[in-house]
């Protein structure tokens, strides 16, 4: 053996690897959006679906995103007929109801399906901790740059959107984001109580680094 | 119990070829060679377990066993049973059992043909083929276990991806590519085991693989045309390679095991570029794996990539041990590879092969890079790009062109140096037939100097190569006094690998005319019509009659019934459709081909009103498309001829003292 | 000393042949790779947006689909919600396509403003989905499926 050639040989094959693993964390699928950073656009949708416990909105009432300053909201964009949708269910409805009584909003809102349908969808996966909010014609669909869904926007207490996730969330990626943006909220607020807007989460956080998870792609 | 028969059969498999890999070099180590029929063994009880946990799986998608993960996932009542058992390979994790299964039969055969040579060669060889299926058996056990409980059971299941399941082709191309794929751990076992035997300077690691390196290269090419066939008949949109990665991933592998099958000889005869070889084959399975990996983990966009959760992760240690294991042996040996010949003449048969591989192995790179291309940008620069057909086509347009003319030059060049004289005989019936297809090119209308060129380079290697059968044949009666189709078939039989090549080359120029002929003269139209209403595309007319619907087992068909017109006559019937399959959104198309030995007549359904007052309907004229098909089975001639065992040989060594030598490590040609 | 000398020759041949590789993979790659953009993004290129192709991703603009089927001629807008591009295609439009749906657009934006596509692709985030009431073929086309009479 000659081992010098050997070791040379294999110091190439490091950059190709490490392209590969770096790769693996992407999803080529993935269509960055414009929004990550941005004011998000303002909505005014009803509610369909009440939720439970505390986090109940009655049936009809509108929900406005303005009326949410001062909260972190948590925006899930879902269907009846989306088979993804049901693999984040319970993480979503798991951690809204563990952050009950913190300034934290979990919404969701039905993409092209009637209410009817969504109802039913929700009693069959059994119940859903927090409000849905119908939106007819995707208006508010459209104005966020929905490709499909699932899609959960993270939207910071100044309501810029701070983070957008495409396909399923896990419950880890709900926890990391809204506790830092809650942080972020708090340090800003006791800092300076005319919090200025561009103390907002941003760099590393305005990215879009989700996979859709094993399920959604075996779903096949 | 299905279910557990298949997974524990798995688990006892992998156990047995980690076992059966370590005790090889124990054994060797130990001088215990006796252990070694243990390590031999091992490759066969692994066999017959993948064989028995495959078949479990058949069974349970036969008999909906919803129990089986595999099963709810691809499984439905309603799918006919036909499409059921070739769901097999529909998705991942059965393509893994399928994948498992086909290596453990190349293993076993292939320890079976070699289990009396002596040395260290053949047991490193199944230890390294035993490592490899312990990978697959690893994948099986963990990321893409087939075999997972599911509780409740359901009644029924979505069935596989209709697109899978819409044409008969699905049941052919994954298999063939899969032999292809797998056929490569073949040789790559070998050459490991001659790099760890010690034994890689003497070429018994090349001769001891030569066939299976030919299968594995048919089955490979016969699974491209298979995908290209799949796709034009599938897809609708009329062309059979879009460059995409998953296409690209079988073909970039296909490049290197040409290369090599042709450099190989030079090898043989010369004694030359034995790393060069070594590097190719080992490239072949490395290539494949990178393949794999590139269109099952998800790491690249693809209209066909199956996107999966942590099997990346699994792949890319696999590929991070292969490679370094590869690179680390053949540059640690690339002392021992020194050339024994030298290039004589630049005009030799041996320069043709050298150029050959240089143009094989840019083509490769070309094809590599501009797959690998949107990673690193987006990996370097950030951007998101995709690097689509004009690329690929500017680059490998004069590449394939050029590679067509080498393709005439090579079969007429000699071994060592070309004398002017008998050179021209052979090149000359080439020329003529070169000539004549390009002014009847020019003729048709092609003005594209690629194209034209093409068509000169085709016609010259069919002459070339098709004349070498005739004078071959013609030296035969003028010896033997033959008859001259008994020369001809002894000429061949005589010497299966040249002509099976040269039957190759043939179907290579079959292939090429279509695909030149494809491109430059393919005409299309599209047009709404009302029934009563026509549309002629390339002087063909069809008549629309009228739209229908109809309501299948396992699905709802929208139809045109088209007629095709000479003058006020009818005389066909063309129905294109679109095939609702109810797990999916969009409706698959479902063109319909009328193929003539000219070319096809393509129809594709693009629309139609609810109440079937009109449609839109595309129409092609595809020149010269079925022989493309048709070139692929000549390929696959010429592949069988080069593999198939020669009988004068087999007499010649049942007399020699090598006797004891199996069929498939027949000594030089 | 021949044979280092012709080992020298060699390993300068292999970087020329090297080198011009790749350049000529730069330069093909350099014109021919197809960038993904919003129309936002291709809005802020400004002139350097022009004539060069590109895959365009958004959601179709409601109420802006006009489809001619005797011309065979498709014209919508594309939007991100920020940004907005006027998309003319050729052919018909693939079965999913409809408002509001999310859109890629493989093609070139020209210097009147029209997005001129060859290749339109409905985006679709999951293929399972369970039909609608009125959406199966069946009760959508009741007209064609008694048509077939069997």
């Amino acid at each position: 053996m000659n081992w010098k050639r050997a070791s040379i040989a294999a110091a190439t094959a490091a950059p190709v690897i490490g392209l590969f693993a770096w790769g693996l964390t992407r999803d080529p699928n993935n269509i960055p959006s414009p929004l990550p950073g941005r004011q998000a656009p303002a909505f005014a949708l009803a509610v369909f679906s009440p939720g439970q416990g505390r986090l109940t909105r009655p049936v009809g009432d509108t929900v406005r995103l303005a009326d949410l300053k001062g909260k972190v909201v948590v925006l899930n964009f879902w269907a009846s007929w989306c088979l993804a949708c049901r693999d984040e269910h319970a993480a979503l409805s798991q951690m809204a109801a563990t952050y009950e009584g913190k300034p934290v909003q979990f919404l969701g809102v039905l993409y092209n399906d009637v209410p009817d349908k969504g109802m039913a969808w929700i009693s069959e996966m059994g119940g859903q901790s927090y409000p849905s909010v119908d939106d007819p014609g995707a208006r508010v669909a459209i104005d966020y740059g929905l490709y499909g869904v699932p899609e959960t926007f993270f939207l910071d207490a100044n309501g810029r959107v701070a983070y957008k996730n495409t396909g399923p969330v896990t419950p880890g990626t709900v926890r990391l984001k809204v506790d830092s943006l809650m942080a972020a909220a708090q340090s800003a607020a006791s800092v300076t109580p005319s919090a200025t807007p561009s103390s907002a989460p941003s760099g590393a956080m305005a990215k879009d680094t989700s996979r859709p998870s094993a399920k959604a792609g075996s779903a096949k | 119990m299905t279910r557990l028969v298949a997974s524990n059969a798995i688990l006892v498999a992998a156990a047995v070829s980690a076992l059966g890999a370590l005790l090889t070099p124990i054994a060797i180590h130990k001088g215990r060679r006796d252990w070694l029929m243990l390590s031999y063994a091992a490759v066969y009880t692994n066999f017959v377990l993948v064989t028995l946990a495959t078949l479990a799986l058949v069974w349970g998608l036969v008999s909906h066993d919803f129990s089986i993960s595999y099963v709810a996932q691809v499984g439905s009542r309603a799918t006919p049973t036909f499409y059921t058992i070739i769901s097999l390979w529909g998705a991942l994790e059965g393509s893994i059992v399928f994948w498992a299964w086909v290596l453990g039969m190349y293993a076993a055969a292939v320890v079976w043909f070699n289990r009396h040579r002596e040395g260290n060669l053949v047991p490193y060889a199944a230890a390294t083929i035993l490592m490899v299926a312990l990978f697959f058996h690893i994948l099986l056990i963990g990321p893409a276990n087939p075999f997972q409980p599911v509780v409740p059971v359901p009644f029924d299941g979505p069935g596989p991806n209709p697109l899978l399941q819409n044409h008969i082709l699905m049941a052919v191309h994954p298999p063939l590519l899969y032999l292809g794929y797998v056929g490569f751990s073949v040789p790559f076992a070998f050459a490991v085991g001659a790099m760890l035997a010690g034994e890689v300077a003497n070429d018994d690691w090349i001769r001891l693989t030569r066939r299976w390196t030919l299968v594995a290269w048919g089955f490979l090419s016969a699974a491209i045309i298979a995908g290209m066939w799949w796709s034009y008949e599938v897809l609708g949109w009329g062309g059979y390679w879009a460059w995409d990665p998953v296409e690209n991933a079988s073909f970039i592998p296909w490049l290197t095991a040409t290369a090599y099958l042709h450099s190989v000889m030079v090898q043989e005869r010369r004694g030359m570029l034995k790393l060069w070889n070594l590097n190719l084959m080992v490239g072949t399975f490395v290539l494949t794996i990178l393949g794999t990996f590139l269109t099952r983990s998800g790491i690249i966009s693809s209209v066909h990539a199956f996107t999966q959760g942590t099997i990346g992760y699994f792949f890319l240690a696999f590929i991070a041990v292969v490679l370094l294991a590869a690179l680390i042996l053949v540059a640690g040996n690339s002392d021992k590879l020194g050339s024994e010949g030298r290039l004589d003449a630049p005009l030799s048969r041996e320069t043709a092969f050298l150029v050959q591989n240089l143009f094989f192995t840019v083509f490769m790179f070309t094809v590599l890079i501009g797959t690998l291309f949107p990673l690193v940008a987006e990996a370097v620069r950030g951007v998101k790009v995709s690097v689509g057909t004009p690329f690929f086509n500017r680059m490998s347009v004069p590449l394939m062109v050029a590679l067509l003319f080498l393709m005439g030059v090579g079969p007429a060049l000699p071994w060592k140096k070309a004398a002017g004289a008998e050179l021209k005989g052979r090149v000359l019936p080439g020329v003529v037939v070169g000539v004549l297809l390009g002014v009847a090119a020019l003729l048709g209308g092609a003005r594209n100097g690629y194209a034209v060129l093409a068509y000169v380079f085709a016609g010259f290697a069919l002459g070339v190569n098709a004349a070498e059968f005739v004078r071959g044949a013609n030296a035969r009666v003028k010896a033997h006094g033959e008859l001259w189709v008994t020369a001809l078939m002894r000429l061949v039989s005589a010497n299966r690998r040249r002509y099976g090549g040269y039957v190759a080359h043939i179907g290579v120029v079959l292939v090429a005319l279509g695909v030149a002929s494809s491109a430059t003269f393919k005409t299309e139209q599209e047009a709404t019509l009302k029934p009563g209403e026509t549309l002629t595309v390339a002087g063909r007319t069809v008549r629309f009659k009228n739209a229908w619907g109809r309501e299948e087992k396992q699905r709802q068909v929208i139809g045109a019934t088209m007629e095709l017109m000479s003058g006020s006559r009818v005389v066909g019937i063309i129905e294109p459709r679109m095939n609702y399959y109810p797990t999916q959104q969009q409706p698959v198309p479902t063109p319909e081909v009328r193929s003539m030995l000219s070319g096809d007549l393509y129809l594709n359904l693009m629309a139609f009103k609810q109440d079937g007052s009109n449609i839109t309907v595309k129409v092609i004229w595809e020149p010269l498309v079925p022989w493309i098909w048709f070139g692929g089975l000549v390929v696959c001639l010429g592949a069988i001829i080069g593999i198939w065992p020669s009988r004068e040989r087999q007499a010649s060594r049942s007399g020699s003292a090598n006797a004891a030598a199996p069929p498939m490590t027949e000594g030089r040609a | 000393m021949t044979t280092k000398k012709t080992k020298w020759g060699a390993l300068a041949a292999v970087g020329v042949l090297v080198i011009a590789f790749g350049w000529l993979i730069y330069g093909g790659l350099d014109s021919n790779v197809v960038y993904f953009l919003t129309p936002k993004e291709l809005l802020a290129k400004g002139a350097d947006g022009y004539d060069k192709p590109v895959r365009l991703g958004g959601q179709v603009k409601p109420g802006s689909v006009v489809w001619d089927d005797k011309a065979l001629s498709l014209r919508f807008s594309v939007t991100d919600g920020t940004g907005e591009i006027l998309v003319h295609a050729k052919g018909a439009p693939p079965q999913m396509f409809k408002d509001g749906q999310g859109v890629v657009v493989e093609g070139r934006y020209g210097k009147d403003g029209v997005f001129t596509s060859t290749n339109l692709m409905v985006k679709h985030s999951n293929e399972y989905k369970a039909p609608k009431q009125g959406e199966r073929p069946a009760e959508m086309y009741k007209s064609l499926m008694k048509s077939a009479g069997t």
